[in-house]
């Protein structure tokens, strides 16, 4: 019941690009007016920037955790990404946690 | 001479038959598992297997029959080592014999593989497999927790792969150790700790590439198969296997046959999704445009209509209203053209309407002003008329009022003269 009065929370990219094919599958319909298939459209085109938003949201890095004294810690590494293989990482062994 | 006696003695038949059902009726020999290795394997396309089995110093022909062999959960290869549970049969034509199989498993099996069914059937009865349990995995991962040994293959494998299908993820490695005593405590360890909020995976994956039954063994283990099974995020086993799957791939949330399937599993590809989201905008742009193209349509259906046509029609009809008003009220006229034109002010060229109508009514006065002109004595005088007057300027009219030498004046358009009459009469 109170679901509705929740302020809406971001939706998750599946449910955004489900929500434009849905957008494009009313449009295609040719039920709407003018006006309505504008709004729909400006809302569609909305979608596809969140979903592109989405993509671009990760930032491409290779972390390994370690034991640093009591705690765990990150550490970035290189990788070859033909190979997979991690760069110049004498330590990769590190000590295990 | 002695007689020569006769020794007892069978035939070759019967020795073969003989050794036969000894053979095959001794309980020694019968329904016993074998230990050896295999060689010479062949699939033949009858579906029966044929091997040999062998040890250190000892070889012996093996025949794994179709009936027996088709319900078998893993291919037997070369140099596999292996138990094989049968019979001896004895061939009485060749004197020869062979290991007739009923079921083959890999060696090492036997122990562990107890111990392994045993966990298996206590974790089931927890609720650790039950499907329910299973959550679906993010359709979007933003950081892809890996745990798995950090100089294995399998991390080289996740890594590439994960890049490949989308460049810009996020990747976190929880190294554990994968093989010896102390892997399955690595590896519980460290599913735990990718799964501490701070690190912010979407997703794991927990495995290493494949090895022998042994090698295996710890995703088989308890703690193992409760680590998977408690992940604070969706997992996905990937422990690289031929034969059986290990339990770890029971109580994830999802399993793959290797690494870098896994990866596909767990990664999206980016392009992929790029262009969905392209199509499904140019589905809406094809769309909105048909729709666009319809009304337009519909516009020009309406525009090419006689009134849109030719606008003038409408601007002739008031024009008439406008002459008929003027004729009929003509002190009104401004006043009437006036709100007219307020009416009409979105019709073009209203003005150069209201000039041609002035433009007539002036050309109609001047024509009038040209009759009123014609009439008056001035114009009739210039056409060679002139007005003849006597005593006391009076106009005379009539030849009768005037005699000869009386005097008069002429007044002509342009001036006047004086004259003497020399004669007067009257026309006949």
């Amino acid at each position: 019941m109170d679901k509705a009065k929740k302020s809406a929370p971001e939706p998750a990219f599946e449910e955004a690009l489900a929500g434009l094919e849905e957008i494009a599958s009313k449009l295609e319909s040719g039920e709407l007016g003018l006006d309505d298939s504008i709004k729909l459209f400006e809302k569609g085109i909305q979608l596809a920037a969140f979903c592109h938003k989405k993509l671009e949201e990760a930032e491409r890095k290779i972390e390994i955790l370690q034991k640093g004294g009591s705690d765990v810690v990150a550490r970035q590494v290189a990788v070859k990404s033909g190979t997979g293989e991690i760069e110049d990482d004498e330590d990769i062994q590190g000590s295990l946690i | 001479m002695e007689t020569e006696v006769k020794p007892q003695f069978i035939t070759v038949t019967e020795l073969n038959r003989l050794v036969r059902e000894e053979i095959e009726n001794s309980p020694y020999l019968t329904n016993i598992w074998v230990k050896g290795e295999i060689f010479n394997l062949t699939y033949h396309s009858s579906g029966h297997i044929y091997f040999t089995l062998k040890d250190d110093a000892a070889a012996v022909s093996a025949v794994f029959f179709r009936n027996y062999n088709k319900n078998m959960k893993f291919r037997l290869e070369e140099g596999m080592s292996v138990l094989v549970l049968g019979g001896l049969t004895v061939f009485e034509k060749r004197g020869s014999y062979q290991l007739n199989a009923i079921s083959v498993r890999p060696e090492g099996a036997g122990e562990l593989q107890k111990r392994i069914e045993q966990l298996k059937k206590k974790l089931a009865d927890e609720g650790i497999f039950d499907p329910a349990h299973k959550r679906p995995l993010p359709f979007l991962p933003k950081r892809l927790g890996v745990v798995t040994s950090p100089t294995g293959a399998a991390l080289h494998d996740i890594i590439k792969v994960a890049l490949r299908r989308f460049p810009n993820i996020e990747i976190v490695v929880a190294p554990a150790k994968v093989q010896g005593d102390d892997a399955p405590g690595s590896i519980a360890r460290a599913i735990k700790e990718l799964g501490r909020p701070q690190w912010k995976v979407d997703v794991i994956i927990a495995g290493r590439g494949g090895g022998s039954f042994e090698d295996l063994m710890p995703f088989n283990e308890e703690a193992v198969v409760r680590a998977y099974y408690n992940s604070a995020v969706p997992i996905i086993s990937a422990v690289g296997h031929q034969i059986d799957h290990p339990l770890c791939d029971d109580a994830a949330d999802a399993f793959a046959p290797t690494p870098s399937a896994a990866a596909e599993l767990a990664v999206p590809v980016r392009s992929d999704l790029e262009d969905e989201i392209k199509y499904l905008v140019n589905r809406m742009n094809m769309a909105l445009s048909s729709g666009m193209k319809r009304l337009g349509d519909r516009l020009a259906g309406t525009a090419s209509r006689k009134v849109f046509r030719d606008p003038y029609e409408i601007i002739n009809m008031r024009e008439m209203l406008l002459s008929d008003a003027e004729s009929r009220m003509a002190m009104h006229m401004k006043g009437v053209i006036a709100s007219r034109k307020e009416r009409l002010l979105h019709i073009p060229d209203i003005t150069m309407l209201e000039k041609r109508i002035l433009t007539e009514k002036r050309h109609l006065f001047s024509m009038q002003l040209q009759a009123i002109e014609k009439l008056s004595p001035v114009n009739i005088m210039a056409r060679g008329y002139a007005v003849v007057t006597g005593a006391g300027k009076k106009i005379i009219k009539s030849v009768a009022k005037i005699k000869a030498g009386d005097k008069v004046e002429i007044q002509f358009h342009d001036g006047l003269a004086s004259a003497e009459i020399t004669s007067a009469a009257k026309e006949k």
